[in-house]
């Protein structure tokens, strides 16, 4: 989850496998979402994160109505008013300050929302779609199958990660849109281990042995019955992976290999506050707060529905 | 450096409530004769500087190029001559003196006598004859052990460069050491400045030790300027000097120097906050406040007590290339119109804080030869950016319908002074996109002509009007410098011409004719000059760091 | 147990030719010559370059060390084919070449930075082990106490953080306003502190997130085996808690947390570019990162070998020593590799 150093991602992933040990074993019962919501609405701090995330997809998806006529605008920069407005520190007008260039920093975190939200659930979606092939077949199929995918995704997880991520954007080019391909592609390894663990411990059961007697295709099988069945965990880990890849793109942004300026991100912002680490710290500290709570309510919600929907966590 | 840092473990070990200042003194006792007090002693009289760089690329001679090195490289080598930007001359430094033949084809250099290298050898013109051939022979000693140099153009103008370089002999036949202090250096082509090029430290002396142990040589280069160094450069860490006893010259004030590696400005900046580092750039986040903490100093070079804040002009412009060679910009119109458009004063006064200055040609001040308003394009005027502009395309409706692509590196702070510009074009119906592949992918472009136009900026490697024009705007240079690829038949015999002129003033004469004329073509557009920001800390008494940002440390004092 | 480890060792193989290739694909395909980024702003004259496509081994040479030249006189470029078995070829010598931009040998490059990793990396890895378990056990033993919620709050906040950012914020707090710690830096003659002090912050930094998470992880495993039978009829026969808990529990609940603490500590010794980058830590990981975005093909190479070669140990030495701390897994047994 953590987006640090080289292997983030990959360590996340074997941390919320290891956290949810023997809870992939899910059970097939179609009450199972409803005992899940039941629960989850019990969780207080899942429920906070739900509020925290809706409140950003909106402040994100509205800011074009209202934020720029209070705030300004979040990429021009006015040069002959500069003297008077870079620098603010935070208060009256500028609630999180200006920067350098005289623009409001709480204008470029709301804007930088809409940067992290998209690549956060992009990526997310990109690595989640590759990796369930990758594992379904890796899983399912076994043999050849297995092997090559495995290794591949060994070849990905050796690779240190940022190291990836940064020659990719080296090959592909700068862009929001880039950035999002390059950051789920190298997720997958990750996804496709867990969907592959699940498929392995489902194949197993009697009703697959079943249906396959029963003449089902094998893409019916994986429909029907084991997708839906590790279901709750590829849900769990996507969710914590949307705050992974936010991460992420705060990290490349932050190393310069993110976004394309001006458009703002918290991770560029950051990189522009080091400069200023002295006399405008509040430069810095917004875009932090501003990832650490997304980042959070993310973490805490995948908490939440792991726990909701994990039945042996649920006697525990 | 071994023994400091056991001094110092102990030092601070034993009472860590003591000031940083206090032990750096300590440390810088190390040179002291023995019996010279303990540890805990007081402060030293020539004590040593904390100097901030970042890694350089080589301290060796033979591969020494950009600031860090040369910093380095110039405390430990004294090369033929110098240039006194103070008094604009150029000075004599390991030679006593020179002259020159009629056509300006041969040099001959008469040595010091008796100066000798930090290991005890003696410099004479065998030892300059010996770093000239190393620098340009693939096949020498240093150049098989790491690369061959970089910056053997310098010696370009000399005969018999071609077969050296080419692997084809190990003599440089241009070079000959008629006696122990006399160096006579023939060129293949008439080149007046040549005395210039012979103040860069690529071109200082080495002892036979720089052939026979390349490798340690290129760690610790064994020189024959005013420090020596201790140790060997630890890559990304530091490099220490110390002053050299038996300096033929006057000797340094200081015990030593220690260089500081820091991978950029802004760490260091925090680490001279902290009190660690003496001199350090400053970043232009800091610049306003350093200018009243530090005080400015008066001429922009010298520090002295209560003025720590240098900023002073370099010999340096900064520019956007544009593509002669191809649409648009093979007119001259737009050339013109563009660079009338952009209002330098305010990327100057916003961005860089009145730091730098808005260019007024490609030649900067201090450089001798220089002109105010040498370029009448480039200026801030939007009435004739239009008048330019509607001869290419007449405005309708805000616009030209003209459409640019802007090439640039978005880091090194770039995007700012890119985006302004973008700015300024809109303002004139100019509407201009951005195009920002890294800095190894542009620099394809540049080189292929795959551009319209683009930043760029030119240091220069000798204080002369040659190493300007020749490089920027010579129909040779292209395919190298010129990456505008300008041509002018004109321009290119005005050059020759120049340098096979003897007489200085006649020289720059024909220099600034040449540049006139580049100027009514307006091949690229100048839009600021550099200044170096170096701030020092109190206990710097006095330095002088000149406008090529060579720190004379040898002068250099630090107060008790 | 030893054909096993055979086999694992032999897997290394088609993974290390995956990554050398993939390098040396992206060498063709990502933008920018190397060689003219050696001169930047200033272009290389062409003998100089040419120079240098010899001496790197862009261009074919002659016995004599002297470029080949085509019937336009032009020099001929390698392929990359050529390129990736000579370097193989170098690589089983131990020559890994010469950086472009510095010259020094690759092998000696990375001598000098590797140490500064480890080391780190070697703090770092401690404080996790210690921090991470610790606050674990407490926080299972305690199950909702103040110190469970504690542990909880704080390893998801921990875990939200980008690590660059704290990093920053404890260089603010402790370096620049209190002025206790060194800023940056792995300390030197000029640095007015011990050396080791110049680790505490970036070891923070480094091991923040995977404390947090080898903490929840200590908890959630330490709960769950106190619910499994034997626990619950140790409990049954009258044990203590803390017997229990330290007797029986524990050692089955720290398997995982010790297999994650072992993954984790190679890949901070894959380097950490951020760390490294934020505190001007003079490891491998920032040194890679420059060197990709100076197209400086030869640290890159070395570098990312020796990373992966370095993983793939430690993580076989992780897999290993699980089947000691695990009786119940014998790989020799047909494999399920999972």
């Amino acid at each position: 989850m953590s987006s640090i150093e080289p292997s983030s991602q990959q360590r996340s992933g074997m941390a919320a496998k290891a956290e949810t040990s023997g809870g992939a074993e899910v059970r097939p019962s179609r009450t199972l979402w409803g005992d899940a919501f039941k629960r989850l609405k019990r969780n207080k701090l899942a429920i906070a994160a739900i509020v925290w995330i809706l409140f950003v997809v909106l402040v994100a998806l509205t800011a074009d109505l209202w934020a720029q006529q209070w705030l300004g605008s979040p990429t021009a920069s006015d040069s002959t008013l500069l003297a008077q407005n870079a620098l603010l520190a935070p208060g009256g007008e500028h609630p999180f300050g200006t920067d350098a260039l005289g623009r409001d920093i709480l204008v470029r975190v709301i804007y930088g929302a809409r940067v992290s939200l998209s690549v956060g659930i992009m990526a997310t979606a990109i690595s989640t779609i590759i990796g369930l092939v990758m594992g379904a077949l890796a899983g399912f199929y076994g043999g050849i199958w297995d092997t090559i995918i495995m290794r591949a995704a060994d070849i990905f997880l050796a690779f240190p990660y940022v190291l990836f991520v940064v020659s990719m954007i080296a090959v592909i080019g700068r862009s929001l849109t880039n950035v999002f391909i390059a950051i789920g592609i190298l997720g997958w390894p990750s996804i496709a281990r867990v969907f592959r663990s699940a498929i392995l411990t489902v194949k197993e059961n009697d009703y697959v042995d079943a249906a396959r007697a029963m003449g089902a295709s094998d893409t019916r099988i994986i429909a029907r019955h084991i997708f839906p069945n590790s279901v709750a965990s590829i849900v769990v880990y996507a969710t914590m992976n949307i705050g992974g890849a936010i991460l992420t793109e705060s990290a490349l942004s932050f190393l310069g290999m993110g976004v394309v300026p001006p458009t703002p991100s918290w991770g560029s912002m950051i990189q522009d506050g080091q400069a200023y680490l002295t006399t405008a710290p509040w430069m810095m500290i917004m875009p932090g707060l501003a990832i650490l709570s997304t980042v959070l309510a993310f973490t805490l919600l995948g908490d939440g529905l792991r726990d909701a929907l994990d039945v042996k966590m649920k006697d525990a | 450096m071994a023994d400091t840092k056991i001094t110092r473990r102990a030092f601070v070990g034993g009472s860590l409530a003591a000031g940083s200042l206090a032990f750096l003194a300590a440390c810088g006792q190390k040179g002291a004769p023995a019996g010279g007090g303990s540890a805990a002693g007081g402060a030293a009289a020539g004590g040593t500087l904390n100097y901030y760089i970042s890694n350089p690329v080589c301290i060796d001679p033979y591969n020494v190029q950009e600031t860090q090195g040369t910093q380095v490289c110039l405390q430990l080598f004294d090369a033929l001559t110098t240039y006194d930007a103070e008094k604009e001359e150029l000075k004599g430094l390991a030679a006593e003196s020179w002259e020159a033949n009629d056509d300006a084809t041969e040099f001959t250099f008469h040595l010091v006598k008796g100066a000798k290298f930090h290991n005890g050898d003696p410099v004479d013109a065998e030892s300059f004859k010996r770093a000239w051939t190393r620098v340009v022979n693939p096949k020498s000693a240093v150049a098989t052990a790491y690369a061959p140099s970089e910056v053997s153009y310098h010696l370009s103008v000399i005969e018999g460069y071609d077969a050296l370089s080419k692997g084809d002999t190990d003599e440089f036949t241009g070079v000959t050491a008629k006696d122990d202090t006399t160096l006579v250096v023939k060129l293949s082509a008439p080149y007046a400045d040549f005395a210039f090029i012979a103040s860069h430290p690529a071109l200082s002396p080495v002892p036979e030790a720089a052939e026979s142990d390349a490798k340690a040589y290129y760690l610790a280069p064994i020189g024959n300027g005013p420090f020596k160094m201790d140790g060997s450069w630890e890559d990304g860490q530091q490099i220490n000097l110390v002053r050299n006893e038996d300096y033929y010259g006057e000797k340094a004030k200081l015990d030593g120097i220690h260089f500081a590696i820091f991978k950029d400005v802004e760490t260091a900046y925090k680490e001279f906050q902290a009190g660690n580092l003496d001199v350090t750039d400053v970043p232009v986040a800091q610049i306003d406040a350093a200018k009243s903490e530090r005080g400015e100093s008066k001429d922009g070079y010298t520090m002295a007590e209560g003025q720590h804040m240098l900023l002073g002009g370099e010999p340096s412009t900064y520019y956007l290339t544009l593509n002669n060679a191809a649409e648009p910009f093979n007119n001259p119109d737009l050339r013109k119109g563009v660079s009338y458009a952009i209002n330098r004063a305010a990327i100057c006064e916003t961005l860089f804080k009145g730091t730098r200055t808005p260019a007024d040609g490609i030649i900067p001040p201090g450089i001798e030869g220089y002109t105010e308003g040498a370029w009448e394009f480039a200026a801030y005027d939007v009435d004739k950016a239009n008048e330019y502009l509607d001869k290419v395309a007449p405005m309708k409706d805000g616009s030209r319908g003209i459409s640019l692509t802007l090439s640039y590196n978005q880091d090194g702070g770039h995007k700012e002074i890119m985006e302004s510009i973008i700015g300024d074009l809109a303002k004139v119906g100019v509407d201009v996109s951005s195009d920002t592949p890294e800095w190894g992918a542009l620099l394809d472009q540049y080189a292929d002509g795959n551009y319209e136009f683009g930043r760029l900026g030119w240091v220069a490697d000798y204080p002369i009007m040659d190493n300007f024009l020749y490089p920027l705007f010579h129909t040779d240079s292209i395919g190298g410098d010129n990456k505008s690829q300008y041509s002018n038949p004109e321009v290119d015999q005005l050059i020759t011409e120049a340098r096979s002129t003897v007489d200085a003033q006649e020289r720059v004469k024909k220099m600034k004719e040449a540049d006139a004329k580049i100027a009514a073509d307006c091949p690229i557009i100048p839009i600021m000059f550099y200044t170096h920001v170096i701030a020092g800390s109190d206990r710097v008494k006095h330095l002088y760091i000149d406008p090529q940002q060579h720190a004379w440390l040898g002068t250099a004092e630090l107060s008790a | 147990m030893g054909r096993y480890i055979l086999k694992r060792v032999l897997q290394f193989i088609p993974v290390f030719l995956g990554v050398t290739l993939i390098l040396f694909a992206l060498q063709n395909i990502v933008p920018g010559d190397p060689i003219q980024l050696i001169g930047g702003e200033k272009a290389l004259p062409p003998e100089t370059e040419l120079q240098l496509r010899v001496k790197y081994n862009l261009v074919k040479a002659d016995e004599n060390g002297d470029a080949v030249l085509d019937d336009n006189g032009d020099p001929i470029p390698t392929s990359t084919w050529e390129r990736y078995t000579t370097y193989m070829g170098n690589l089983l010598k131990g020559d890994l070449g010469s950086s472009y931009q510095r010259k020094l040998p690759v092998t000696e490059i990375f001598a000098q930075k590797y140490p500064y990793t480890i080391k780190l990396a070697l703090c770092a890895i401690v404080l996790e082990a210690i921090v991470g378990i610790g606050a674990g056990i407490i926080s299972a033993v305690k199950r909702y106490s103040f110190w469970d919620i504690l542990v909880t709050l704080s390893t998801s906040v921990l875990v939200a953080v980008p690590a660059f950012w704290l990093g920053m914020l404890l260089q603010l707090v402790f370096g620049v306003m209190l002025k206790v710690m060194p800023i940056s830096g792995a300390g030197s003659a000029s640095s007015p502190y011990q050396d080791w002090m110049h680790y505490i912050l970036p070891a923070i930094t480094l091991a923040s997130v995977s404390t947090a998470y080898a903490a929840r992880i200590m908890r959630s495993q330490l709960l769950d085996v106190m619910n499994q039978d034997y626990i619950r009829t140790a409990k049954a026969k009258g044990l203590s808690n803390r017997a229990i808990i330290w007797k029986h529990a524990l050692k089955n609940a720290l398997i995982p947390v010790v297999t994650y603490i072992g993954v984790d500590f190679g890949a901070m010794l894959s380097g950490a570019i951020l760390t490294e980058t934020v505190f001007n830590w003079p490891g491998i990981g920032y040194e890679i990162y420059r060197a990709i975005s100076s197209r400086d093909w030869p640290i890159v190479m070395g570098g990312v070998t020796l990373v992966v070669l370095v993983v793939m140990i430690v993580n076989l030495l992780v897999d290993v020593s699980y089947a000691f701390l695990d009786p119940r897994i014998r790989f020799d047994r047909s494999s399920k590799s999972n």
